[in-house]
């Protein structure tokens, strides 16, 4: 065989396979890729046991359907499922106290893991939940976890988890809005060196025969999501 | 193939240049099948025990001397292929373009060869079987004797967490462990199946849904090491991992008594 | 002995050089020398309404069945709830397999049947694919040759998309929290590609080869039960879009051993899942039948079981091996899907089921599945050894019972895949020594391999060298996993990476390689062309280097720790994950120029003589393009087929066959020119 033709037909071929898997591998990650990043917002600082640290603020919402959120003005392609808002990429600073305040406006029941309806890694164990201090909730009036954790090798430990009680199913839909008053719920807490983290939701609040983790709990950028600390 | 035409002298010529080359054969595939040997057996020595890292237990004592040894009794019988199969391509490969011209000798089969291979071959097997047995019962005893220390572990989707029945309920979403101090890990799932898996103490077993497996081990090395999920379970399967801290006895009191148990 | 000889004892004078392209289908020039001397009736007017069927009509069917099926079920269940919208994907897939196999011409004849018209021979005549030029790849044929290409097709369609998603997932991998894929794309890129490669290297042998060889290697014109071939064939093809579809729905998110109650819990790209394991199970015991029936039978005369040759026996191991084996994986997807769509709590632990349940039954299936890949390819080398080495196969019998051992042990060993399971620990003890036991048989192959090389003539083809790529990648793949057979061991390694490397060393690593080395013997007989062996060498170092380098830094992060099917890892495993990327890359771009060598060279490369390797089974005794009916004498087999080096000149190990029936004289004896098919290299 011409051995020309051999060498530009293999590298055509070669070339036509890397493209083919290129174009795929850009199709999926657009389908898959998260949301811009949400970072912390720095305001002055702040005494705590680790010596005085800066200190960041996040603020989140939970959202009974994906009207709201970061799914676009439809609800995007499952405009039914519970969600996170306003993304679910975040982004907190390192070695400092990082305060979120979510607005939890969705419903729930009795959680399947009780160990999530205490919290857990906060500043003094506890968060604030429309101005009351709280160090759990009622297993049976859960909405929403938000639990941080990740794989602990080669970065500093960081779990927290957080319970967010149920919006009552009767409550009447707040004026002005698409959803009844939230509960708002605040925590603290430290964070070490930089590190990736994840977090998710562990109240089972998605799709699915069994369990109810699939669905909006099984897709990232609904019910979970990612956590930098840079 | 072409027929060849020999005549009777070249035939015995032949044959005779055959021993001595036949002789010469298996001395060069001893030989090299003995360097072959020997590089797998230094391979098994230093390298699988090596990349599993410092053990943190008797079991995963016992799992890392099981890698290097039946490392060690595989060089030899991989050796005996690997040194034909080398040998055979440096020596009795055909060069040239076509075809080779002749045929090789009508070796049908070799009594002996195929004896010593199926015996050897056995005997290796009833040795890895006797050896599992044995590493199979010390760790099947290894933590529940002396009184062994009950940890609840329950996998949740992605999240592990532990209580401690006998220190008053103490929850924690990492595993603290005394030293030297055998313990039994009863191990649940809330949802689909996680295997619990502490890495570094040569510990698994699967966390079902209704159903409570065990497993035991006695820590003995003070450090932090990864415990991980080894059975896929869905989205976050790759970030269901946490720490074991194993430390000294007054440590783990300490612990316990800082939150709210009680030792 | 030049098979020119034989074939001229055989009666069988090639009258002309075949220098056409055999994919014009203008390669039935003996057929069509049939029909003009009379010998048979010509196809005009057979076929009735399989002349107006074919791929385009199968799709048609399937889209329309499909579409009616939606239309019906989303009509009547009107609910959002997630039970509901399973029962519809899996009325559609359904509707989609049915409509496709009755688009394609699968219930056709039966149909005529039950009206009472048998088929003519005309019909049958269609029905093999007689004058229909390249058409007869896109229809209902039966002819096992046709079928066998088919089957390569797929074969390769199959191994290219699973390929993609393995170098997706590489990329993914090729640094920690690499943000690429997402981890949902991620894990249903894994169960996808797992899924994928398991068929595709469930069929690479005795699809391909086992249909289009095999048949002329036992000395017969036909497989048993033709239309059955091609029934197995569609329902493949109709199955690999309901697989495809799973991407589309959500995804696989459980890997491709679809593990109950993660099964459960999935988006309806289970349904697509388990839809197309139920179809591919059906196909599979379709052709299981008809292989084992077809070798039973239909050996030629004289070709007793010793004189059967050794890939036959890989052949049918393989597939005797998958008829009770599949099922139970058919079974345990049925069951997943009566859970998903009507809450039958099969898997369920809360309502009385038990995730063990379809443990047991997966890998009942799983693990015998293991060794329906690998047999055949590890035998399909050992059939070529001999041709390469010039030397008879070793040990002949040792190499059947080593098959027999094997495949005998395979189907006790499944439960060393749940040692880690909490299942019966009790017997966790058993479940170790059957599954060492069979490193016992396994090492029977290797000595026959050895055996065989020893003192031979070793003339290093592609396909020659695959052996001794097989001969490394097998044996670390098989010590390997005797440390999982050992249970302790298996407890730090279950589920881990390690895992991983181990059966991509033995499904890759012996089985791809085994099925790369089948194609680079085999092509010239089945295209009349000869795979480039310069091009052949490229691809082979390419991808043997680069899966070592991929698969050796998968055992090291595995033993480091790092568990499997993870689309992000602690920087602590990133050395070992950007080498195995690395070498991931090599392997794809190897595959992607032997992909390049296989079109190029079926398009353009040399034409090959009828038996270009000098080999002596059955199959290099025909002409290129072999005749409809393969034989036109059919043989009588005198001795086995391995008789290198005995006697000068060797004896013949068959003859032509006096009382074989339908022997049309094609020329009269002395006419024409003999072509001497071993004179020179084919290259």
């Amino acid at each position: 065989m011409d051995a020309r033709r051999t060498l530009t037909g293999g590298a055509l071929t070669v070339l036509g396979g890397a493209l083919v898997v290129t174009l795929t591998g850009i199709v999926l990650h657009r389908d898959g890729a998260e949301a811009a990043a949400l970072s912390a917002t720095v305001k002055g600082t702040a005494a705590t046991s680790r010596g005085v640290l800066p200190h960041a603020f996040l603020k989140l919402a939970t959202y009974p359907d994906s009207m709201a959120g970061a799914h676009g003005p439809g609800g995007g392609v499952h405009p039914d499922w519970v969600t996170y808002g306003p993304t679910s990429a975040l982004k907190v600073p390192a070695h400092s106290l990082v305060t979120i305040t979510i607005d939890q406006y969705d419903g729930g029941e009795t959680i399947t893991n009780p160990y999530f309806a205490t919290v857990r890694g906060t500043v003094g164990g506890t968060m604030t939940v429309d101005g009351k201090t709280l160090t759990k909730t009622s297993p049976d009036a859960v909405g929403h976890t938000f639990t941080i954790h990740a794989a602990p090798s080669n970065q500093d430990p960081l779990f927290v988890s957080v319970p967010l009680p149920a919006v009552a199913e009767d409550a009447p839909v707040a004026p002005n809005s698409d959803y009844p008053a939230p509960h708002v719920v605040t925590f603290s807490f430290i964070t070490g060196g930089p590190g990736e983290y994840v977090w998710n939701c562990e109240y089972p609040c998605g799709d699915g025969y069994y369990a109810k983790f699939g669905g909006a709990m099984s897709s990232r950028g609904y019910m979970s999501g990612t956590f930098t600390v840079s | 193939m072409r027929p060849m035409t020999i005549t009777t002298s070249m035939d015995h010529m032949a044959t005779r240049t055959r021993g001595f080359s036949r002789r010469r054969d298996v001395r060069q595939v001893v030989a090299l099948w003995a360097v072959l040997t020997v590089l797998g057996v230094v391979f098994g020595l230093f390298v699988p025990a090596r990349l599993m890292g410092p053990p943190a237990s008797p079991t995963m004592r016992g799992i890392e001397d099981t890698m290097t040894v039946f490392s060690v009794a595989a060089a030899p019988v991989a050796a005996v292929v690997w040194a034909v199969a080398l040998y055979s391509l440096l020596v009795w490969r055909h060069k040239g373009a076509g075809p080779p011209e002749t045929d090789g000798p009508a070796l049908r089969t070799s009594r002996p060869a195929a004896v010593l291979w199926i015996l050897l071959s056995s005997v290796l097997c009833v040795f890895l079987l006797v050896w599992g047995l044995a590493e199979m019962g010390s760790v099947a005893t290894a933590g529940s004797r002396n009184n062994p220390m009950v940890v609840n572990v329950t996998g949740n989707q992605w999240v592990w967490t532990f209580d401690y029945p006998d220190k008053g309920g103490v929850q924690s979403d990492q595993l603290y462990l005394p030293v030297d101090q055998p313990v039994v890990f009863h191990v649940r799932s809330k949802d689909v199946i996680h295997s619990f898996w502490v890495v570094k103490m040569g510990i698994k077993v699967d966390a079902n849904p209704w159903e409570v497996t065990q497993t035991s081990v006695v820590p003995n090395k003070l450090g932090t090491f990864d415990i991980r999920c080894a059975e896929l379970c869905g989205l976050l399967h790759a970030d269901m991992e946490t720490s074991a801290h194993v430390v000294s006895g007054a440590g783990f009191t300490q612990w316990l008594q800082a939150h709210g148990g009680h030792a | 002995m030049s098979s020119a000889e034989l074939a001229s004892r055989s009666g069988c004078k090639r009258t002309e050089v075949m220098h056409d392209d055999c994919r014009t289908g203008k390669g039935d020039t003996m057929s069509e020398a049939m029909v003009k001397h009379g010998a048979l009736p010509t196809a005009e007017g057979g076929g009735g309404s399989m002349r107006h069927l074919n791929a385009l009509t199968a799709v048609a069917g399937g889209v329309a069945l499909a579409a009616l099926g939606w239309l019906i079920s989303h009509h009547f269940m009107q609910t959002d709830d997630p039970e509901t919208s399973d029962q519809v994907v899996l009325i559609t897939l359904g509707c989609w397999a049915v409509g496709f196999m009755a688009g394609i011409g699968a219930f056709a004849g039966p149909f005529r049947w039950l009206l009472g018209n048998d088929l003519t021979h005309a019909d049958e005549m269609h029905l093999a694919g007689k004058d229909q030029g390249v058409g007869r790849y896109f229809r209902f044929t039966t002819d096992h040759k046709v079928v066998g290409v088919q089957y390569l097709i797929v074969t390769m369609v199959l191994l290219a998309v699973g390929g993609t998603l393995a170098m997706l997932m590489r990329t993914n991998l090729i640094v920690p929290h690499s943000n690429f894929l997402g981890p949902q794309t991620y894990n249903s890129l894994v169960g996808l590609h797992g899924i994928i490669m398991v068929i595709a290297t469930i069929i690479m042998v005795t699809g391909p080869f086992g249909n289009f060889i095999l048949p002329i290697m036992i000395g017969a014109r036909d497989m048993a039960f033709p239309r059955l071939n091609a029934l197995s064939l569609w329902l493949l093809v109709a199955a690999v879009p309901v697989l495809l579809s799973a991407g589309f729905m959500g995804g696989i998110p459980t890997g491709w051993s679809a593990y109950a109650p993660l099964a459960d819990q999935a988006t309806p790209g289970m349904d697509g899942y388990l839809m197309a394991i139920v179809i591919f199970a059906i196909s599979s015991a379709v052709a299981g039948a008809n292989i084992t029936t077809t070798v039973l039978t239909m050996r030629a005369r004289g070709m007793t079981w010793t004189r059967t040759p050794i890939f036959v026996y890989g052949v049918v191991a393989s597939v005797g091996l998958a008829l009770p084996a599949l099922p139970m994986f058919m079974a345990a997807q049925v069951e997943l899907a009566v859970d998903r769509t009507m809450e039958g709590q099969f898997f369920i632990a809360s309502g009385g089921g038990s995730p063990w349940l379809y443990q047991n039954l997966f890998w009942l299936f799983g693990h015998p599945e293991v060794y329906v890949i690998v047999i055949p390819a590890v035998v399909a080398l050992m059939e070529l050894t001999p041709v390469f080495a010039r030397k008879p196969l070793y040990n002949f019998n040792a190499a059947v019972l080593g098959i027999v051992g094997i495949v005998g042990l395979s189907i006790m060993v499944w439960a060393h895949h749940m040692y880690a399971s909490g299942w019966a620990p009790d017997l966790n003890g058993p479940f170790m020594l059957t599954t060492e036991m069979i490193s016992v048989p396994t090492g029977v192959l290797f000595l026959v391999v050895i055996g065989t090389i020893w003192r031979g003539r070793i003339w290093t083809t592609v396909a020659m060298m695959s052996v001794y790529a097989m001969l490394w990648n097998f044996i670390i793949g098989g010590v390997t996993g005797i440390y999982l057979s050992d249970v302790p061991a298996d407890y730090a390694l279950h589920g881990s990476m390690f895992v991983t490397a181990h059966f991509h060393y033995t499904l890759m690593g012996a089985g791809l390689t085994g099925a790369i080395g089948a194609l680079y013997y085999w092509f010239p007989k089945m295209t009349g062309r000869m795979l480039s062996e310069r091009v052949g060498f490229v691809s082979f170092w390419l991808v043997q280097i680069g899966f070592n380098v991929t698969f050796l830094g998968m055992f090291a992060v595995g033993l480091a720790g790092q568990p499997r099917r993870v689309f992000t890892y602690p920087h602590m495993f990133a050395t070992g994950n950007f080498i195995s990327t690395i070498g991931a890359y090599f392997i794809g771009i190897g595959m992607l120029i032997t992909l390049y060598n296989v079109i190029s060279s079926w398009r353009s490369g040399l034409v090959a003589p009828a038996n270009p390797w000098g080999g002596k089974t059955l199959e290099w005794a025909v002409p290129n393009p072999i005749p409809l009916a393969n034989f036109e004498v059919l043989p009588v087999v005198i001795s086995d087929a391995y008789g290198y080096g005995e006697g000068d000149p060797q004896p013949p190990h068959w003859r032509a066959d006096p009382h074989s029936p339908a022997t049309p004289e094609l020329v009269p004896a002395g006419a024409g020119t003999t072509i001497s098919d071993t004179e020179g290299s084919p290259q």
